[in-house]
């Protein structure tokens, strides 16, 4: 049985290719692991994690359940290709094996079997095999079919936007494109000249004239086999290296390996997580920067920017850090991260000295109930703070402002620069302050200082948003409100809502008062307000451009008072808003009973201005 | 040294060579944030500032100390920064002010 032609060359030399160049790519990155890690490989590989990876790579890598569960055209398009390449190699392979009873035939024996065995009418089940080939190649198909209309129309897959890929990328997809058109061809054209043939090439075969396939059906298996070695190929240097990377990545996690800290986008997990980005775009469409600024700096842009090793540089401090990719992203890279270490090497000459800092060398202060921390963007807004220590004082709660008059900033904005150093000392130093106090809980009315309090500071006392505080305060009955007809609309702060996951208690706060709007993007998938600190380089026009945007959504039905919880919000959507924007505590206090009067007419002020404008 | 003669004293008399000052390092933080030649040097970011009122940050100082290459004291003045950004919701002309004083604070002499 002749099991060789020279045409398998070009696809058997472009596998050979990749597999080398994987291996001594993997080889590399391994080497970047600490002992740490890779002792915990050695550990993890013989438990039960490594079967319940095996598990997620079937439902990630080959299903893609993750993209299917938001975005089900978009899901089955990966599904077909992935689910329906994978079915062709297992059929192939099973199908060769039954052929010729050795399980260990040439790879390209079982990938061009049907150019080795056109007639396999001589077998028992024959049939069986060739439909199921035959229904995995259609799949495939389909699949290709919604990737190359994702390019011509995005709107078909329920998307806006779509990765605008570089040269290299778009050359592997192009082959990637051909493979499977091209060996329905060649499998046509061969049936055509030989007959058998299942469903879908015999009915493509019958439109071929017999003498003419017996010609050039060697031309089609030929092309076959160069695109299938093109893209091998290409694999290792294109975003197609996300395909086996990220089934490594999946073990890797699995068994518990730690990040290590710093910026090693070719050293140990980093490198995993790096080349596991599929660019596929999940995180457009949901950036709130999104056809916003000059430069794209989406994370599908950025990770392979990062990947590229140039270009990051800039586009690493535009990043608003609003978390949105980070919770879309359906191979789960860790986005946030890898831009603070980005970060943390491009300011890596930076050097700050805080030793100026007030406060310290405290034993023993006043004891009280509450500690309350405004934080930086608080002094910008005493209206918030007042309306808070006024709620404070109606529920007869015993409080001190700590941060009234010297202020030491968290240390969030620090870290979001990438100088963790320098924030370490600030925390200290905070630290020291909060727990002088002997208080039973710290509330803040920040959210960018919640989110680190929570995360970072290891406080032995638990820490509060002010929305969850007031709630606390509404549901024991120490402060009242009568539930009114205001209409109100309320934006999740970036830090509270997708930071600390507190979505429920500004909502049944402001549930209280009024009547909470249901907006087109909110909890999880809310915008950013344009100003968090995240960002570094965007300039004043972009950051408006994305304020009118989370406006336009926040407006449009029309509510009477924009709510939110973060001063920093508070203040930018204020300075764009024709709508009143106000704090929740400043709602919470100007609906009491004895400012009601008060509130209705500012509101009717603001509402009349914006006629006027 | 200045010294003090009926009720006044004399500066200390500064040439300003930008041939000497590095002129690519300060180029460089201009090309990388843009914004900070749209500075009018009106001082609200100093009058919010936290460790202005502890130090002497100023940061609308520190904008001509660059235009005037005076390295030395923009690296002691902006290494007391906390980045805490309560200058740039204040500042009327848009000026990315933290990414300045990461810049400025990286400038090696």
């Amino acid at each position: 049985m002749n099991q060789y032609h020279p045409f398998i060359l070009p696809f058997f030399i472009g596998f050979l290719a990749m597999l080398v160049i994987l291996f001594v790519r993997y080889a590399l990155w391994f080497r970047g692991f600490s002992k740490e890690n890779r002792k915990r490989i050695a550990v993890g590989l013989f438990t039960t994690q490594t079967l319940l990876a095996i598990k997620e790579v079937g439902a990630e890598a080959l299903l893609h359940l993750k993209i299917y569960r938001t975005n089900p055209v978009l899901g089955f398009m990966h599904m077909s290709l992935a689910f329906g390449w994978f079915l062709l190699i297992l059929g192939g392979k099973l199908e060769s094996w039954y052929f010729t009873g050795d399980f260990t035939n040439p790879v390209w024996y079982a990938i061009f079997l049907r150019y080795f065995e056109p007639d396999s009418t001589h077998l028992m089940y024959h049939g069986v095999f060739l439909f199921f080939m035959e229904l995995a190649l259609l799949m495939v198909l389909v699949g290709v079919a919604l990737a190359f209309t994702k390019r011509l129309k995005k709107s078909i897959l329920r998307i806006k936007n779509t990765t605008r890929h570089n040269f290299g990328n778009k050359m592997a997809l192009y082959a990637l494109w051909l493979i499977f058109p091209l060996r329905l061809l060649a499998e046509s054209v061969t049936t055509a000249a030989h007959g058998g043939g299942g469903f879908l090439t015999a009915s493509v075969g019958v439109l071929i004239p017999q003498s003419w396939a017996v010609e050039s059906e060697l031309y089609f298996w030929w092309a076959y086999s160069w695109s299938l070695g093109l893209f091998f190929l290409a694999l290792p240097f294109s975003r197609y290296l996300h395909i086996p990377t990220e089934m490594v990545l999946i073990f890797l996690r699995r068994w518990k390996i730690e990040p290590a800290s710093g910026f090693n986008p070719d050293k140990g997990l980093q490198a995993f997580e790096v080349h596991s980005c599929p660019g596929c775009g999940v995180c457009l469409d949901v950036c709130p920067a999104i056809n916003k600024t000059e430069i794209a700096f989406q994370s599908a842009y950025f990770v392979n920017q990062v990947r590229r090793g140039n270009g990051y540089e800039q586009t690493s401090g535009m990043c608003l850090n609003c978390g949105q990719c980070d919770e879309v992203c359906p191979v789960g890279i860790n986005l946030e991260n890898l831009r603070h270490q980005t970060r943390s090497k491009i300011f890596n000459q930076a050097s700050f000295n805080h030793s100026w800092m007030p406060g310290s060398m405290v034993f023993w202060r006043e004891t009280t109930e509450v500690v309350l921390f405004t934080g930086c963007m608080g002094r910008l807004n005493p209206q918030t703070t007042l309306a808070v220590k006024n709620l404070l004082n109606e529920a007869g709660v015993s409080f001190i402002h700590m941060d009234e008059e010297e202020s030491i900033c968290c240390g969030r904005p620090m870290m979001l620069a990438g100088a963790a150093e320098s924030a370490k000392k600030m925390m200290d130093r905070n630290r020291e302050n909060i727990l002088a106090y002997h208080s039973k809980v710290l509330v803040t009315t920040c959210p960018i200082c919640y989110k680190i309090f929570k995360d970072e500071y290891n406080l032995e006392i638990p820490v509060l948003h002010h929305s969850e505080y007031l709630w606390q305060l509404i549901d024991e009955g120490k402060i009242v409100r009568e539930k009114s007809a205001l209409q109100l609309a309320y934006h999740d702060p970036c830090d509270l809502g997708r930071g600390s996951s507190c979505y429920e208690p500004p909502r049944k706060v402001i549930d209280s008062v009024g009547q909470l709007q249901t907006l087109s993007r909110q909890r999880e998938k809310s915008l950013c307000c344009g100003n968090n600190l995240g960002s570094l380089s965007l300039s004043e026009n972009e950051r408006q451009n994305i304020t009118a945007n989370t406006l336009k959504v926040l407006t449009l039905d029309n509510p009477d008072v924009v709510v939110t919880a973060c001063p920093m919000c508070k203040k930018t959507l204020q300075r764009q808003s024709q709508v009143k924007v106000t704090d929740l505590a400043e709602l919470l206090w100007e609906t009491h009973p004895s400012n009601s009067l008060k509130f209705s007419k500012k509101i009717e002020k603001s509402r009349f201005l914006a006629e006027v404008k | 040294m200045a010294g003090t003669k009926f009720g006044f004293f004399d500066a200390n008399v500064r040439s300003i060579n930008l041939d000497v000052e590095t002129p690519e390092t300060i180029e460089g933080v201009l090309h990388r944030e843009p914004s900070l030649l749209k500075c009018i040097g009106c001082g609200n970011c100093a009058a919010m500032c936290t460790a202005g009122h502890f130090t002497d940050l100023r940061f609308y100082r520190l904008n001509l100390y660059l235009k005037r290459g005076l390295v030395n004291e923009i690296r002691k003045e902006a290494q007391n920064c906390m980045l805490c950004g309560k200058c740039q919701l204040t500042c009327p002309r848009g000026v990315n002010i933290r990414h300045a004083i990461l810049l400025m604070s990286s400038i090696r002499p």
